[in-house]
C-alpha cells in the first residue's frame, strides 16, 4: 500500500515539474482534474479501502485466529462493530493521508484541492471499508472478490453511460465533487455531463451515509449468523 | 452405549444433535452430558470429535438437536463466560510476547487495566511460563504455545475447559505437568473436557470417556464400565494362584470362560465373555473352591482396547 502511494507522490510530483510544452505553473483545478481525480479517487482510494478491509475478518479466518474472537462472551454482532471500527480508523488515516501527501506535493496550489476532497474521501472511505468488510465476513477469499468489485463494478460500470452506474460508491463521489468542487471547474461538461447525469451534492451526502449504514447492518447480520470453518 | 456410575451435575448438556455440512453428516443424533471432572473424547480422523467441539463451543450450531452450557444456548454469548477453549490449531497472534497475548485475551473477556494484569500473571503461573512470558509467541516451542493457549483458555476461570489435544507435541515431562493441572482443575469441580487421538493418554487422565466413530457416540462413561458392557468381546484375565493346574480344568466348567491357558507355573490366562458373569461366577467358584487366589487382574481394560473394539463393531456390517 505505502508503495502504491509512494509511487502516486512520485507521478504527482514529476507532473509538476515545469516542462518544455507546459512551462506555466500548474493550477489548484489541473492538480484536481489531473490527479486528485482519476489517480486518487478512480484508483487508489478503492484501493487503499480494500487492502486493509477485506483482510480484516479474512485474514483472521485464513489464520485461524477467528476462533478467539468467536469463542468470546462479547456478541458477534459487537465483534463485527469492532471490525468496522478498527479498520475504518486505519483506512482513513491511510486515505487521508495519501490525500494530504498527494495535494501538498505540488506546493500550495494542493490546498483548495485537499478542502474540497477530503470530506468526501472521508464518506466515500467508510462506505468502501462497510462494503469490503462485508466481503470479509461473507467470503473466505475477500480480497479477490473486493479487487474484482473494485476494477470491474467501480471501474468500467462506474464509466457506463446510464443508470448502472448509480450502484457504485464513485458515482456518488464524484457527483458531491462536481457540485462542491465547483470552482476547481470538476463536473464533466457538455454532452459527457449529461452521460454522467449526476445526482446532487445533498443525495449523494445521503446514499453514501446510509449505504455505509446499509453495509455495516448487512455485514452485523450475515457475521452473526455465519458459522466459520 | 451408556455408563454411569455416579449422579452427575451436567454443565453441558448435548440433546439429539446432529449436524450436516452439505451432504456430508459429521453428527448423527447425539446425546450426552458433561458434568466436572475429566473426560476424554475419543476417536479417529474424521469421527465428529472436532464438530462436538466446535459446536459446544458456539462456534456452528446443531442442524438439529440442541446443545445448553450452564443451562444456557451453547451459541450465546451468555453461555461462552463458561466455557475456555484451548484450539488444536497453534495459530496464534504469534507478534505479541506470552503474557500481552493472555492480557489481550483477558481484555476480550472484558477485564481491564489492573484486574486484566492481575488474572494474567495469575494464569501464567498456573501453567508454568511466568520465566518465558515475556518472548515473542513466535518463537515458542509447541509445548511453550499448548501452555500459552491454556493459559488464554483459562483466563476467565471458566466451569468447562475445552482442549482439543492438548498434550499434542508436548514433551513427556509437560505432558505429565499438563496431565497435572487438568486434575487440580478438574478437583476444583471444573468440567475438563479433553479430545485425544493418543489413546493411552485417557488411560490415566479420564475418569469418563466418550468414543465417537462416524459421527455417532459409541459409548460414554468409565473406561471399565463401558468394558464391563461389552458383554460378546472376549476379556483377557490373568490370575495367580497356588495351583493353576487344578484351578484351569474347574474354571473351564463355568459358562464365561473361553479359554484357559497356563502362563507360567503360578499364573493362568484366561480369556473370558461377559465380564459380569465372569465376575459373578468366578467369585462363586473362589469361595466355594478354596482357589486361594493371590492376584486377579484384567488385562485388556485400556481406551485402545475398547477402542479397537467398539471400532470393530462399529464397522461390522448388521
Amino acid at each position: 500500500m505505502l508503495v502504491l502511494l509512494g509511487l502516486a507522490v512520485l507521478i504527482t510530483y514529476l507532473w509538476s515539474l515545469p516542462k518544455p510544452w507546459h512551462p506555466d505553473p500548474r493550477t489548484s483545478a489541473e492538480l484536481a482534474r489531473e490527479i486528485v481525480l482519476p489517480l486518487y479517487m478512480g484508483f487508489l482510494l478503492p484501493v487503499i479501502c480494500l487492502g486493509y478491509a477485506s483482510a480484516a475478518i479474512a485474514d483472521e479466518r485464513t489464520g485461524e485466529t477467528l476462533v478467539y474472537l468467536l469463542t468470546t462472551n462479547i456478541p458477534r454482532p459487537l465483534v463485527y462493530l469492532s471490525k468496522y471500527a478498527a479498520a475504518l480508523i486505519l483506512t482513513l488515516g491511510m486515505a487521508l493521508g495519501g490525500l494530504g501527501s498527494l495535494c501538498l506535493v505540488p506546493g500550495k496550489i494542493g490546498l483548495e484541492a485537499l478542502g474540497v476532497f477530503w470530506p468526501v474521501t472521508a464518506c466515500a472511505t467508510a462506505a468502501y471499508v462497510g462494503l469490503f468488510l462485508l466481503f470479509s465476513a461473507w467470503v473466505r477469499r475477500a480480497t479477490f472478490l473486493s479487487l474484482a468489485y473494485a476494477l470491474m463494478i467501480e471501474t468500467l460500470t462506474g464509466n457506463i453511460p446510464g443508470f448502472v452506474k448509480r450502484i457504485t460508491v464513485s458515482f456518488y463521489a464524484k457527483s458531491w465533487l462536481y457540485e462542491s468542487g465547483e470552482m476547481l471547474e470538476l463536473a464533466a461538461k457538455g454532452v459527457a455531463l449529461s452521460l454522467f447525469d449526476p445526482v446532487s451534492a445533498a443525495t449523494a451526502q445521503w446514499v453514501l451515509g446510509l449505504a455505509s449504514a446499509g453495509f455495516i447492518v448487512l455485514g452485523m447480520w450475515i457475521f452473526s449468523r455465519k458459522e466459520y470453518d | 452405549m451408556s455408563s454411569e456410575s455416579t449422579t452427575m451435575t451436567a454443565l453441558a448438556e448435548v440433546r439429539n444433535v446432529s449436524k450436516w455440512f452439505g451432504p456430508v453428516m459429521a453428527l448423527n443424533g447425539v446425546s450426552l452430558e458433561i458434568g466436572s471432572g475429566i473426560t476424554g473424547l475419543v476417536g479417529p480422523n474424521g469421527a465428529g470429535k472436532t464438530t462436538l467441539l466446535r459446536l459446544l463451543t458456539g462456534q456452528i450450531k446443531p442442524s438439529l438437536g440442541g446443545i445448553d452450557v450452564c443451562g444456557r444456548d451453547a451459541w450465546s454469548p451468555r453461555a461462552k463466560d463458561h466455557i475456555g477453549l484451548c484450539p488444536f490449531g497453534d495459530a496464534t497472534w504469534d507478534e505479541l510476547s506470552g503474557r500481552q497475548l493472555v492480557r489481550v485475551t483477558a481484555g476480550l473477556r472484558g477485564f481491564t487495566g489492573a484486574e486484566a494484569r492481575r488474572r494474567a500473571e495469575a494464569v501464567l503461573e498456573t501453567v508454568g511460563m511466568v520465566d518465558r512470558a515475556n518472548r515473542p509467541v513466535r518463537t515458542y516451542s509447541k509445548g511453550m504455545r499448548q501452555r500459552i493457549k491454556l493459559g488464554q483458555a483459562l483466563i476467565h476461570d471458566p466451569d468447562m475447559l475445552v482442549l482439543d489435544e492438548p498434550l499434542n507435541g508436548v514433551d513427556p515431562v509437560g505432558c505429565e505437568e499438563l496431565n497435572d493441572l487438568f486434575r487440580t482443575l478438574a478437583a476444583q469441580g471444573k468440567a475438563v473436557l479433553v479430545s485425544s487421538h493418543i489413546l493411552h493418554e485417557m488411560d490415566q487422565l479420564a475418569d469418563r470417556i466418550l468414543f465417537v466413530c462416524r459421527g455417532k457416540l459409541l459409548a460414554s462413561g468409565p473406561l471399565e464400565e463401558i468394558r464391563d458392557m461389552l458383554d460378546d468381546h472376549p476379556l483377557k484375565v490373568r490370575i495367580s494362584c497356588e495351583s493353576p493346574r487344578w484351578i484351569g480344568p474347574q474354571l473351564l466348567t463355568l459358562e464365561s470362560v473361553k479359554s484357559v491357558s497356563i502362563e507360567t507355573p503360578r499364573d493362568l490366562l484366561l480369556e473370558v465373555q461377559n465380564p459380569s458373569r465372569f465376575y459373578a461366577e468366578f467369585c462363586e467358584f473362589a469361595a466355594g473352591n478354596d482357589a486361594q487366589v493371590q492376584r486377579f487382574k484384567a488385562t485388556d481394560t485400556s481406551t485402545e482396547a475398547v477402542f479397537d473394539y467398539l471400532m470393530e463393531r462399529a464397522v461390522r456390517p448388521e
